[in-house]
């Protein structure tokens, strides 16, 4: 790991909760690590595996995928689809030993702009104890 | 349930299971039977479906699974269950995968009785039709040293060879094949298919039980040996190596019968971009290798059907590269089933794991 590694952090964030909340830290002016590359989605509970994977295939250091608090889903349950979904994933990277630990999930409201900013900080700082995603050096995945 | 023994002559255990369903099919209580049958040259067998009861000439003991007969079972129920009652001669695996398509609505149970076969297990496709001419390969399947080194390595690691949710069973652990098979009607639709077939009744005396124990017993530790012996694949890079020479022909995907989606996500055109962003994802890593995204496919494919995988192993069969993926299929299906609490196959009662949830589970997973 070298000194100067910033971690690449690609964010699912769901419109109704976790991507105000990214909002709200914004125009709330709260410092936090630019490291994250932010995806706007509909609802947790719509981010396949796929995509997670994608992400981690083509390098990203971490993947964070942010939904509403359990019982506040915009769309009554999809955080507790993506939940179930999620740790199916974590489930077979362990297995195959694919580092789970660089995916991340996160119940964050539309007001947790502070929420926001200190889980990408703290992504941020534990990924750079982890060093870079192996998957970046590999070419022919 | 009720227990008979179907009487063996000289057709051996074979030809007395083919007259039996022979008897099935002339006494009119099934319309086909849908059974493993070898090809007229011999070098392979296939589930053929049969309504002249003159035409019948199964071989359901054959060690050979080229394709689950619960993907032909869901092609022919799929847009609409049969009107006339159909019998199916399948092995656990098959049974297994045929409930968790049941489950996926991609199958219709109505009039299909399900008769299960004991299975000692199959050999790969060109193990088969390479198969020395002198050599018996119904019995070689009987033998451990031929076992040992033919049988597929899904086979030996069989979770459980011995039919659960059928109508009826065919047993063959334990039973002395020269004189006598199992034949159990295990739901009422099945003993009211046996009745009148004028079977005697089975007098247990503890070996088939002591049998299929065993059975069960070895393929556990089979089982166990073989995560033990591939327990070094793991970790990001030997992941890639493991798939290193896929060719991406998606084989596994359409052998599988748990992979029902009529059109894959990976076979349609959302990985195809313009000249201009390949060259641009080229320059993400600096190069990368064509076809794309050849271990993304595998890792969601994992994702998607993996619960429900019952481990028949005919991806690992139908893959033209001969990559091994029971190596780590196996240890995946067991651990993410293990997860969710889940043993697919076993209960059309039981939930798939993605179609529901509990409000309080995994709660290390969302808050901290």
């Amino acid at each position: 790991m070298t000194e100067d590694f910033e971690p690449r952090v690609v964010g699912f964030l769901c419109n109704w909760c976790s991507y105000a909340g990214a909002d709200l830290a914004g125009t709330s002016r709260i410092q936090y690590p630019p490291n994250i590359r932010v995806i706007r989605v509909m609802c947790s509970g719509s981010v396949d595996s796929m995509y997670v994977n994608r992400a981690i295939l083509e390098g990203a250091d971490a993947v964070l995928i942010g939904g509403c608090h359990l019982g506040d889903c915009h769309y009554l349950n999809g955080n507790y689809k993506a939940r179930r979904r999620m740790v199916l994933l974590k489930n077979i990277l362990t297995t195959l030993g694919m580092e789970p630990e660089r995916i991340w999930v996160r119940w964050i409201s539309a007001s947790e702009g502070q929420r926001f900013a200190d889980t990408v900080k703290e992504i941020v700082d534990e990924t750079k104890k982890l060093g870079p995603n192996p998957m970046r050096a590999r070419w022919d995945v | 349930m009720t227990e008979h023994i179907l009487p063996v002559g000289k057709g051996g255990a074979s030809g007395a299971v083919n007259d039996f369903l022979k008897g099935l099919l002339s006494s009119g209580k099934v319309k086909a039977v849908l059974a493993l049958q070898t090809t007229p040259n011999g070098r392979s067998a296939f589930p053929v479906l049969v309504s002249d009861p003159d035409k019948m000439r199964s071989d359901v003991f054959t060690p050979l699974m080229p394709v689950s007969t619960a993907t032909i079972l869901s092609r022919i129920t799929k847009t609409r269950g049969s009107d006339d009652p159909i019998a199916a001669i399948m092995r656990n695996c098959e049974l297994r995968a045929l409930t968790e398509l049941f489950k996926l609505k991609q199958a219709d149970p109505a009039n299909l009785v399900l008769i299960g076969v004991d299975c000692p297990g199959t050999f790969d496709l060109n193990t088969y039709s390479n198969f020395p001419g002198d050599k018996d390969i119904s019995s070689a399947v009987l033998d451990p040293k031929e076992r040992e080194k033919f049988l597929r390595s899904a086979c030996r690691s069989c979770a459980d060879p011995i039919p659960g949710r059928a109508d009826i069973v065919i047993g063959t652990f334990g039973m002395d094949l020269e004189k006598g098979i199992l034949v159990s009607g295990k739901t009422e639709a099945g003993q009211a298919l046996l009745e009148g077939m004028g079977l005697d009744a089975f007098k247990d005396d503890g070996s088939r039980e002591k049998a299929v124990s065993e059975v069960r017993e070895a393929a556990d530790r089979s089982r166990e040996k073989h995560i033990a012996e591939h327990s070094d694949i793991k970790g990001s890079g030997k992941i890639a190596d493991f798939f290193e020479s896929c060719i991406n022909c998606h084989n596994c995907m359409k052998a599988c019968p748990i992979c029902y989606c009529k059109e894959c996500l990976f076979d349609s055109a959302v990985f195809n971009m313009e000249a201009h962003k390949y060259v641009s994802k080229a320059g993400s890593k600096g190069s990368f290798k064509t076809p794309t995204d050849t271990l993304l496919f595998h890792i969601t494919r994992f994702n998607h059907m993996i619960l429900s995988c019952v481990q028949c192993g005919l991806c690992e069969q139908a893959c033209p590269a001969n990559i091994p993926l029971m190596d780590i299929i196996i240890p995946i299906a067991q651990n993410a089933q293990k997860e969710f609490e889940y043993i697919p196959g076993r209960d059309l009662e039981d939930q798939l794991p993605m179609i529901f949830y509990k409000e309080e589970e995994f709660e290390s997973v969302g808050d901290h």
